[in-house]
């Protein structure tokens, strides 16, 4: 007796999407977490947010005052820049006085890179290493902040995992 | 060999090292900036004529100086930097990198020569290069298409 075919499709015709599919091998249980978490299962939160229309000398200030290297610039809701210490250094120290009353926005990074809570922590931190940025902001699917990667979180996670200190 | 193990036997003399900056102690705040902002760095190292550093200032110092005290800007760089940082030697293992960042909740760490003298800088960068080398998929990923200059060491 014939057996059924399972797809209803001729079998010479089947091709398996994932035939050619190699699952990821990992070394040791840091690789394997690194590329198996989830960025959504590291501490993301808290973060600081402000409009684009803050003036420059009160974002700063806020970032003092919390001790945070970093402000996620957001309206309506959506992210819209970031500005951290870099922005400091190289677009406000030397010119303070010229630009503390202007808005952040005229010195914010536009675009920033964000991860999304999916994503796999190794992504997170491949995304610090090839663009550049360390403080990346964690968006949902549908586009609203979830939080921020921040490089004392990942040396955080990483010291967790690694455990040797 | 994986991360972990390679975290605890590799040297950190094999991670991506850039080169410090150094100033003097003399030097204004703005001086200091300035050497920041042509190195494209967080930080800048404070040594004397001997390279022994005897300090280091850091965007986060430059943060706070602007959010209390602005006019600071013309001190001299050595009154104003912290003289508590942490630095590895090139022949220690890369964990020491890490558990110096985390010990100190900072992401500049110093390296020294055997002679102690500064030799370069590492720190969040450096290591997150290295983490990535252990994902080399995920490293072509972001490489296709990535509009952000190599150089960066910024947001």
């Amino acid at each position: 007796m014939n057996e059924p075919k399972k797809s209803g499709l001729p079998e010479d015709n089947f091709q398996d999407p994932l035939e050619d599919y190699e699952p990821p091998e990992y070394a040791d249980p840091v690789e394997r977490a690194l590329g198996e978490e989830r960025v959504a299962s590291m501490r993301i939160t808290p973060y600081a947010s402000v409009g684009p229309d803050t003036p420059i000398g009160d974002a700063i200030r806020q970032m003092a005052d919390m001790h945070h290297a970093c402000l996620l610039v957001s309206e309506n809701d959506r992210l819209v820049g970031i500005f951290t210490d870099r922005e400091i250094v190289d677009q406000v120290a030397l010119e303070y006085d010229d630009v503390v009353e202007r808005p952040i926005r005229d010195v914010m990074t536009t675009d920033p890179v964000y991860v999304h809570g999916e994503d796999t922590l190794a992504a997170a931190m491949c995304v610090m290493a090839v663009s550049g940025f360390r403080h990346v902001p964690v968006l949902s699917e549908d586009g609203r902040i979830d939080g921020i990667v921040s490089p004392q979180r990942v040396s955080e996670y990483l010291h967790g995992k690694t455990g040797v200190l | 060999m994986g991360l972990k193990e390679n975290l605890a036997s590799e040297p950190v003399r094999r991670l991506n090292l850039r080169p410090a900056v150094i100033v003097p102690p003399d030097a204004t705040v703005r001086d200091g900036v300035i050497a920041m902002r042509n190195a494209h760095l967080g930080c800048v190292v404070i040594a004397g004529d001997d390279h022994k550093p005897i300090g280091m200032f850091t965007e986060g110092i430059l943060r706070q100086l602007l959010a209390h005290d602005p006019a600071a800007l013309d001190a001299p760089i050595g009154d104003r930097a912290a003289h508590k940082f942490p630095w590895v030697s090139l022949d220690d293992p890369i964990q020491t990198v890490l558990d110096a960042m985390q010990a100190n909740n900072t992401r500049f760490i110093c390296v020294v020569d055997a002679d102690g003298r500064v030799c370069a800088l590492t720190g969040q960068k450096g290591l997150m290069e290295y983490v990535a080398e252990h994902f080399p998929r995920q490293v072509m990923v972001q490489r296709v298409g990535s509009p952000y200059a190599r150089q960066r060491e910024g947001a």
